[in-house]
This record gives C-alpha cells, structure tokens and sequence, in this order.
C-alpha cells in the first residue's frame, strides 16, 4: 500500500486527530480494564491456591474397634503420633466481632518432619502463630475478648501460606491430651494444595462464566470505540475511491487505520494498569484485599491481550468498510434494515436450554460429570448474552407496533414509526445497558445467597441471638461447670449463665434427646410460657442454629438435676460485640466444653459461597464498568440518531414543530427499547443466577437481591437519561433552521 | 429585425457618415450578411424624410456618402420607444431584442431595464398559455406546450444576457 | 388594477436586511403579499430569494426591517418581533410549507407523514388521520397512505408534502422551488393540483421558484436580484 495513501487516510483532517485520540483512548480503558479484571481473577485463584493448606481434613486420629454390631461403634482406638504427623483440630467457629479465624490446633513432636506453611515449627502449647492482620487485631484487643483464647504469640504466618493481606489465622500450639479429649482432631502427614477440593469443576466454571459477563461489556466499549466518526470516514473512503482506490485497499486502509490508534491505545493500557495494580489491590474481595504480586498477569497475558484487541479491532473494521459498500459516489444504497424475525429467539432459548439441561444433569447423579457441564453451562451463559442481543430489536418492534397503534401525540407516532422500521438499529443504541442489566441481575442474584443468610431474631422459644452456647464434654464435674459459670457472671457484659443437664454428655450414646433446665433459668434463655415445675426440659434441637421453629418447655417434675451431669452451658450477653467476645474467650479457654462455643449468628460466616462473594465484587466493578459504557454508547447512538436526520428535523422544526416535540421523540425512541427488553433483562438474569447457583450446589437458596442492585439498576436508568439529554444541546444546534438552506 | 430603427440607434450616438454607419452595423450585427450601401442611403432618405434624422453642412460636391447625418429630437425618442417597447414573443424576436440590447448598450442607456420589460411581456405570454392549458383538449395543451418551452428559452437568454450585461457593455465599449 | 390593492396585505416586509456573516443576503427588500394571490419570487441563485421566504415566514428573524403578517378577522402580528416559541406556533397554525425534497419523514407512511401538523396542532389521531386520507384523496393519491415515501415516485411524495402543507388549512403557502427535483409533466401535475386546491380554499401562496414555467402559475412575480427586488409585474387582467 502506498504509504502517502495511508498517510491520507489516517490523518486527513483535523477532526481525525479527534477520532484516533477517541479510539486509543477507549482501548486503553478497555485494555487496562481487561488486564486488571483478568489479574484481579488470577488474584483470586493464587489466593485460592495459598489457603489451600487450610482445606486440609487430614485422617482420624481414632481408628473404630471392629464390633458385632456395625450400626454401633466402639470406643476406638487412638492413632498413634508420629514424627511425621502432625495432630490438628480446627475449631470452625473461631469468631470475633462479626469475622471468622481460621484456628488450628496442633500438637506435634519437637523432632516433626512435617512442615506446616508459613510457620518454621509447630508452636509449643500455649503459644501461638498469627497472621499479621490477626496479630494487629490481638495487639489492639483487650486480651479477654481475643488474645486469651490463643495464648502467647510466637511470630507470624509467612504471606505464602495466606490467602490476602487481610486473612485472620492462628495456629495455636496445645498437648496431644488436649487435642485427644473430644476425638475431633486429625492426623495431617502432608498438606493438600488443592484449594478447591472435589469442586474445582464447578470453581471454574462460576470463573468462566464471571470473566464472559465481565469482558462482554469491554469488549462492546472497544466495538464502539473503533466505530467513532464512521459517517465522514466513509466520506473520505469514498474520495479515495473516486480517485482510483480498490474496494480492497479501502478495507485494507480501514483496517490500519484503526490498528495504529488501537495499538497505541493498548500498550496505554497496559501501562495504565500496571500503574493502577497496588491501588485496585486495595479493593476488598471476600474481606481481604489483595496481594499487589497476585494482580501480576505476566508479560504473555499482556502481550495476548494487545495482540487480540489490536486484530480484533482492525479485523471489524475492514468488515465494516467491506460491508459499507463504499463506491467513488460514497455509500451506495442505506443499507436497508432486514425485518427481523421470530427466529431471533433461537439463540436465548438455546441459551436457556443448554444451562437448563447442564441443571438436569447435575441433578441425575449417574450422568455427572464435569466435561458435561461446563461446556453446557458456559456456552449458555455465553448464548444467553448474544441471544439478549439479537432478540432485542424482535422485542423492540413487537413493543413499537403496538405503540404506533396506540400512539396519540406527533411524538409517539414519529418516534413508534421509526423503531418499527428500523429495530435492529434503535436497539442497537441501549444493546450496552442491556446487557450490563443483565450481568448485574445475574451477579446481584448469585450473590444474594450471601444475604439469605440473615441473623435470626430473637424469639421466645428459640435460641437468643445474644446468647453463646457450648457443650460440655464428657467427664466433666458439674462443680468444674459451675465453676466456669460463676466465672462468667463475673465478666462485664454477661447477664446470666445457665447450666443445662441431661443424664450424659451430648456426645456419648446415653445422651438424652431432651435438656432439662431449672425453671428459674428458662426466663434468661429467651422462654415465656413456663410451667409450674421446679425442673423443665426443652428438645436438643433448641440449641442448633437452623432450627426456626419456636420450642417449647415440657414440665418435668420427676427429674432430679443431681443425679444428672451438666451437657450444656449457655452464656446471655447484653449483645455487645465486647461482651459476646468476652464469653466466647472464657468459654473456650475454660477446658469443659466439648465443641467451640457458638452464637446463633456464627453459621452465617462459614458460608462456603466465598468463590461467588468475590466474583460478585468483580462483578459489581465490571458492572460500573458496563453501565458506564453502556451510557457512552447510548449516548453516542443517540447523537448519531438525530445526526441522520439532521435534515428532516430541521424542516419539521422548520414547519412549525417544537423542540420539546423533537426532545420526545429522541427520548422516547431510546425509552421504548430500554424498556421493553430490560424486564426481560432483569428476569433473565435472575433466572441463569439460579440456574448457576443451582448447578454449582443445590443448597444454595437465592433471596431478594441486596440493595446495592437496585442501587445498580438506579444508576443505570439516571445514566441513560443523563445519555439522552446530553444530547438535547445537539437537537437545537443541528436542527437550526439554516442547515436547511439548500445553497 | 428592424434595420432602419437599429440604424437610427446607431445614429443616436454621435453624427456619422453613412459609410461608417454601415460598417458600424456590419460589426456588431452583420455577421454573414453585410447591409447593402444602397440600403443604408435608402433608409437615410427616408429617415430624413420622417424627420427623425438631419443632414449636417450640406458639403458641397458631396454625394450621399459625403454627408454627415445627426439625430433629431424626434428620432431620438423613437429610438427610445423602439427600445423599451416589448415585442411579442416570436421566433424571429431574438434578433429583433439582441439588436435592442447592443443597441441600448452602446447608447448607455437602462439595458436591464429593457429586458427586465422584456422579461415581463414573455412572463405574462407564459401566464397566458398556462392559463389557457386549464381544461384544454390534449392537443391545445400541446400546443400551449410548445409556446411555452420556447418562449422558456427566450427568458432563459433574457436571464442569462441580463446576468452578463456589464461585462458585455465593457466589452462593446472598448470595441 | 387589482382589488387587492385596496386591501392592507396580508404579508408585508419592509427593509428587510439580513446577514450571513459577511454575506448579505437581503438589503432593504420591500414586499407586500396580498391575501389570495400566488406570487412567484424569482431570482438566479444566491440572490436571497429563501432568505426572503425564511423572513416573511417567521422562520428567520431579520437583522434589519419587519414582516407584518395580518390574519383575517384578527389583529396583525409583527412577526419579526415574536420570539421563536410564538413564530413556532403560528407557522404550524397559519403557515404551509413545501420543500424541495427530503421533507417527509421517512419511516412514517403517507397519511402519517400528513396527520403529523394536525397532531401538533392538538387534533386526535383517528380525526387526523381522515382528514389527511381526504386531502391525499383530492390529491390524486387515493389508496397510497399506507406506503412509506421511500415507496412513491417523486411527484407522489412531492404531492405528499403538499396535502402535509395545506391539511392544517393554512392561510399561507410557502413553497420552496416545489418541483425543483421533478420532471415537466410530474411538476405540472403537482403545481395544478395544488394550485386548484389553494385557489378554492383562498389560501395566499408565495413560490420560490427559478423555473419560469413554474412561476407562469402565479398571478405576480418579484425577482430578487443581489439581495433587493428587482421588478414586480402582475398579470394584466
């Protein structure tokens, strides 16, 4: 190609130093967009893979004693400990304020082999490693809300064995006595590194299906972007076709055109992010921010995204300009919108039906597996979002037909009249803020499983939320308990101690389905309706945190406390954070209880979603991103839209039409596709949520989404309107009546 | 084309003698056929008979082409009359208003104006045909048709002489 | 001598002067436009002649001068004086347009295209859209209000354009070389019906026009030369 042509054609006029900036500076935003997003996902998973040590559920510490009967088991026989074991407890429920620790107790040989990470050698008992995070939090507590459950601190965790910056874990060292007593701890040899357990699978997809919706809308911003100023490019495409340029070389010139700018644009980006990497690492994901090193994406990645943005970008627009059908007289014919059809369906039923079926196969358990899936649930997700797409403008003109029936003002039967006949573009206006409605209904859904997960309330019957419960373990005297009760209603914050009795330790085979209490006690655990016993009892069940049906007191006036051991402790607090930590501390450092204690509340914040928590995160940044997008698009198709009418409004205002008439039309010509396909949006999205959900695991239970979507969804529409009367200042300059001169 | 009345315009410019009257003539409307001398000397004599021109000091021994001739009053207002009276729009008009037009030029006088009256008679001929094509049988639509696309053209020459009037005037003057 | 002489014009400009930049347009044009009669404006090109229509029908606010506009049965209006909203107003309600070309909106059928002034002007739908199958009716256009523009030949949707000028009843036309873009025969058959429809309704026309045979239907011509007119003839009755 001739160098001075394509010289021409890059920078022929002053206006096209506008467009390029336009184009390099939209790649850049995607770009650095995209690397940051893609580090952001890769932080995830390094993240993953480090508190991957902490998935470990090692081997029995107890092996079972062959019996006659097998639905019985005896007492088992102790594993013993070797150099090169380890003996683990993890307590589940380590939890202070409204955060969870990860704790470990272990017990070890001074002469281990086994390497626990991040730490040089198993702590001595009574001694403890913490995270930094953790040691901070300890260091700034008074010690009998948390310092006191850990003991004295023996140095921290290495950042390679924790998942962010942020991440609260101890590793306590305790006497293979203590780890013995409640037969809960294990054998740990060697340390999985698989973060994800047997889900990975599902991990990946969830993954997949993130990075699809995140990308989707940098991927439409590029599109746009290089689509800038198209009208007097084809212009000057047409003048070099006049004098003697082959179709070919157009596209070919189109093409370079917009690679320069692109490239310029992604190595920007890519700048950008590496300059933007320690402040996005500073965005909380689950909790924790992030390690500047994890948003590393490596020199390949970077080099993989310019290279595929830069073709991509030329690559569409050559399309562009081929398919424009540019002749030396310009365009030849306006391309004549086809009327769209029903069949514009088939790709979101498709869409619907793959993720459907990978739900039924997850649900038939000799069909399972993973290869299956996947694929099914990802090219959905994937269909679904083209499908939205190209079912638009159908939906559009459906809406439209029947408001041009309807339509009673100038206004209506205009702006009616010109989505009917041009759908595909008309919708191609709002296609960017209909989608990221989408990705955040689907986002907002998949996390609201999260909020599903709502404290209790207090109600009579059941379990107060401010109150602290453990079991007490077998072999305990009930003047150790009443020991550690007193002790605990000496503590500031804590109102009553209540000592539940039964005629063995909850954990042994005699235990009692019921809990037998002292009347007197019943008013602190939360009850109202006391019978006129000395001594009550209430169901096990009154003490497990999914339990939401009140419970009631059973007189039991036969029983006789004396002759039974203490099974429970339970701890009312003023609810304080300081107060519930207080009790938590002295509980589990008190020796008696069998189990960690717990609130009712403490389930809450094991909830295994972490995965979708921090992708919902990205999702919501890649939504802002989306919408921002989807707003500029909007914007920019809008101005286009009056700009192609530049002449007829003119004459129509000309005629004696008001410009509030023509601000109508624009508005309503943008409203009417938003409208009719963003129900459709906001219901898919909630649909392929459940279906992920669903497919990933089906106890999740979807709920009302948080109020950040609805805040999302807020800022959307303001974006679009805020896109529509940006260009009203267009309507009035290029609708003035002298652009109607015919000189 | 009216010869005796475009000599008299002519004549109007200055007092002349009948030979460079003819070859006055010659050059700006004889292209490819030349006005007899005895045509020229005819048209004086009569001319002098109606009064409208003079001869001046009657020379002796000078014969017709020895005379110098002068205007009168009267002939100048003929002139003036000839030149600001439209003609019906005719076939054989275009010569008849192109002699009016050079004519007026080289007098100095209101050319635009004349063709502006011009311009007038030919609109109101148009308007006369176009009124007369309302209900009319096809063939005296047609023929109303063919009044009008030529008389269009007369304007049209009308239009475009007027748009060039002050170049040509220039170029006249300096012939 | 015409009757109309003795009646104040309907339209009247007086000094007009306008300016593009530093092109005049129009200097010192005088012009009055008598209720009932079609004028032809004529001129060669960039004489000021759109100029000219733009000012007298309140789509321009000269630079210089007035346009009086007297409606019948109510009080005259100095329309170089209103603001635009106003001028806006009494263009949809007093005034006609024809362009050219490129005036119809093109994803709007026929008969939509024409209902469009009534409904600004308030009209119901189903009232207006009767209204304007009657008026593409008279125009020769029976049974074509369902077709898009982009559907018609030239001198159909040139017709098109003058039912949209003349539906609100305006009293006075304005065209804008109306059949610059058609033939002979599709710019007479345009020209006459319209004209026979203005002239039953006694709806006052001002023409923009160079083509001669086009301004052979009007009942006067002005022509605007350098931006002043140039000569005024009138059909001697």
């Amino acid at each position: 190609m001739n160098p001075g042509l394509l010289k021409l054609a890059v920078v022929g006029s002053r206006s096209a130093y506008g467009r390029l900036a336009g184009i390099a500076g939209g790649v850049a935003a995607g770009v650095c967009l995209l690397l940051l997003l893609w580090g952001g996902a890769n932080g995830l998973s390094a993240r993953d893979d480090r508190g991957s040590w902490l998935r470990e559920t090692g081997r029995p510490s107890v092996a079972a004693s062959p019996t006659e009967d097998p639905t019985t088991s005896g007492p088992g026989t102790p594993v013993p400990l070797t150099t090169d074991t380890v003996l683990m407890e993890a307590n589940p429920v380590e939890v202070f304020r409204d955060q969870l620790i990860n704790r470990r107790d272990v017990a070890a040989f001074s002469t281990t082999t086994v390497k626990i990470p991040g730490i040089v050698t198993p702590p001595e008992p009574g001694r403890y490693y913490a995270s930094p995070a953790l040691q901070r939090l300890i260091a700034s507590t008074p010690r009998d809300e948390l310092g006191d459950r850990f003991g004295t601190f023996a140095g921290t965790i290495d950042d390679n064995a924790l998942p962010g910056p942020d991440s609260l874990i101890v590793v306590t060292g305790a006497t293979e006595a203590e780890l013995r007593q409640n037969g809960r701890a294990v054998l740990v040899s060697d340390f999985t590194t698989n973060p994800y357990g047997g889900s990975t699978a599902a991990y990946n997809t969830v993954l997949s299906i993130g990075a699809i919706a995140v990308f989707f809308p940098v991927l439409l911003l590029i599109s746009i972007v290089t689509g800038l100023g198209a009208a007097q490019r084809r212009e000057r495409f047409a003048t070099l076709r006049l004098i003697g340029a082959s179709p070919q070389v157009v596209s070919r010139i189109a093409a370079v055109e917009t690679a320069v700018p692109s490239l310029i644009g992604a190595l920007l980006g890519v700048v950008l992010a590496i300059a933007l990497r320690p402040a996005a690492a500073q965005i909380p994901v689950n909790d924790t921010r992030m390690f500047t090193a994890d948003l590393v994406t490596g020199w390949a990645a970077a080099a993989a995204i310019v290279a595929l943005v830069v073709s991509a970008s030329a690559l569409v627009a050559a399309h562009r300009t081929a398919r424009a059908g540019i002749g030396p007289l310009g365009v030849t014919r306006a391309v004549h919108e086809k009327t769209p059809t029903k069949w514009r369906i088939v790709p979101l039923l498709a869409g619907l039906a793959a993720m459907t079926s990978a739900i039924a196969i997850t649900c038939t358990p000799h069909l399972r597996s993973p290869w299956l899936e996947m694929p099914l649930l990802i090219g959905g997700f994937a269909l679904i979002l083209v499908g939205i797409v190209v079912v638009g403008p159908w939906l559009t003109r459906l809406v439209s037909g029947m408001g041009l029936r309807q339509a009673r003002s100038a206004a209506g039967v205009i702006a009616a009249s010109r989505i009917q006949r041009t759908p595909v573009a008309t919708f191609r206006s709002v296609s960017g803020l209909v989608i990221a409605v989408f990705v955040v209904s689907v986002f907002a859904g998949a996390s609201s499983i999260i909020e599903s997960t709502e404290a209790p309330p207090a109600r009579p019957g059941l379990l107060q939320p401010t109150s602290l419960h453990a079991t007490v373990g077998a072999g305990h005297t009930p003047a150790q308990v009443s020991s550690a009760a007193r002790q605990a209603r000496g503590l500031p914050g804590i109102r009553s101690a209540t000592i539940g009795y039964g005629p063995a330790a909850l954990s042994t085979r005699d235990a009692s389905p019921e809990i037998y209490l002292r009347a007197a006690d019943a008013p602190a655990l939360g009850f109202q309706d006391i019978p006129a016993t000395e001594i009550v009892t209430v169901d096990t069940s009154f003490l497990y945190s999914w339990t939401t049906q009140p419970r009631a007191l059973t007189p039991a006036p036969a029983a006789n406390l004396d002759e039974m051991v203490p099974v429970v402790i339970v701890l009312g607090t003023d609810g304080t954070p300081e107060a519930i930590d207080r009790a938590r501390t002295l509980l589990n450092s008190s020796g008696v209880t069998a189990h960690p204690a717990a609130t009712s509340r403490d389930t809450g914040l094991q909830s295994s979603t972490r995965l979708i928590q921090g992708l919902a995160v990205l999702a919501y940044l890649g939504m802002f991103v989306a919408v921002a997008i989807a707003g500029l698009s909007l914007a920019v198709s809008t101005a286009a839209a009056i700009l192609d009418r530049k002449r007829v409004l003119g004459l129509m205002r000309l005629m004696g039409m008001p410009v509030s008439v023509l601000r109508r039309i624009i508005t309503l010509e943008a409203a009417v596709p938003l409208l009719s396909v963003l129900l459709l949006s906001v219901g898919l999205g909630f649909l392929v949520a459940w279906l992920m959900v669903t497919g990933i695991n089906d106890s999740y239970r979807m709920t009302w989404p948080a109020p950040d979507y609805f805040t999302a969804l807020g800022l959307s529409l303001l974006l679009a309107i805020g896109a529509v009367t940006a260009t009203f200042s267009l309507i009035r300059g290029t609708t003035a009546m002298t652009t109607t001169r015919f000189e | 084309m009216n010869n005796s009345l475009t000599l008299l315009g002519l004549l109007s410019r200055e007092p002349s003698y009948g030979y460079d009257l003819k070859h006055s003539y010659d050059r700006y409307f004889g292209a490819g056929k030349a006005l007899a001398f005895g045509q020229v000397y005819s048209t004086l004599a009569r001319m002098v008979r109606d009064e409208l021109i003079r001869a001046l000091g009657e020379e002796t021994g000078g014969g017709p082409d020895r005379k110098k001739y002068e205007i009168t009053v009267a002939g100048q207002n003929r002139v003036r009359e000839w030149l600001f009276t439209p003609d019906v729009p005719s076939e054989s008009l275009q010569s008849e208003l192109f002699a009016k037009t050079v004519v007026a030029l080289l007098l100095d006088d209101d050319a635009d104006r004349l063709l502006d009256v011009q311009r007038g008679e030919h609109m109101a001929r148009m308007r006369e045909l176009t009124r007369l094509k309302k209900d009319a049988d096809l063939l005296r639509v047609l023929m109303c048709d063919h009044g009008l696309f030529h008389i269009e053209a007369d304007l049209r020459w009308i239009d475009l002489t007027s748009a060039r009037l002050t170049q040509l005037k220039k170029e006249l003057q300096s012939a | 001598m015409n009757a109309n002489d003795t009646v104040a014009p309907i339209l009247s400009a007086r000094g007009l002067h306008h300016s593009f930049g530093q092109t005049e347009a129009l200097r010192g044009i005088d012009l009055d436009v008598h209720a009932g009669e079609v004028l032809a404006v004529m001129g060669p090109s960039g004489s000021g002649k759109s100029t000219l229509l733009h000012c007298l029908a309140g789509v321009l606010v000269p630079d210089g001068g007035s346009v009086t506009y007297r409606p019948a049965g109510r009080a005259p209006v100095e329309t170089s004086a209103l603001k635009e909203p106003k001028r806006a107003r009494l263009r949809l309600t007093d005034f006609g347009f024809v362009f050219q070309f490129g005036q119809l909106l093109p994803e709007l059928t026929a008969a939509d295209n024409v209902s469009i002034p009534l409904l600004l002007a308030g009209t119901r739908r189903p009232e207006a859209l009767r209204r304007s199958r009657e008026l593409l009716e008279r125009l020769g256009l029976e049974g074509l209000g369902a077709k898009l523009p982009g559907e018609l030949s030239g001198g159909q949707a040139q017709r098109v354009a003058v039912a949209r000028a003349l539906v609100t009843s305006p009293a006075v036309l304005f065209a804008d070389e109306p059949t610059g873009s058609l033939d002979s025969l599709a710019s007479e058959n345009v020209l006459t019906l319209m004209l026979e429809l203005v002239r039953e309704a006694g709806t006052t026309v001002v023409i923009i026009t160079h083509d001669a045979r086009t301004a052979a239907y009007a009942d006067r011509e002005v022509i605007v030369r350098d931006g002043a007119v140039g000569a005024s003839y009138r059909v001697s009755a």
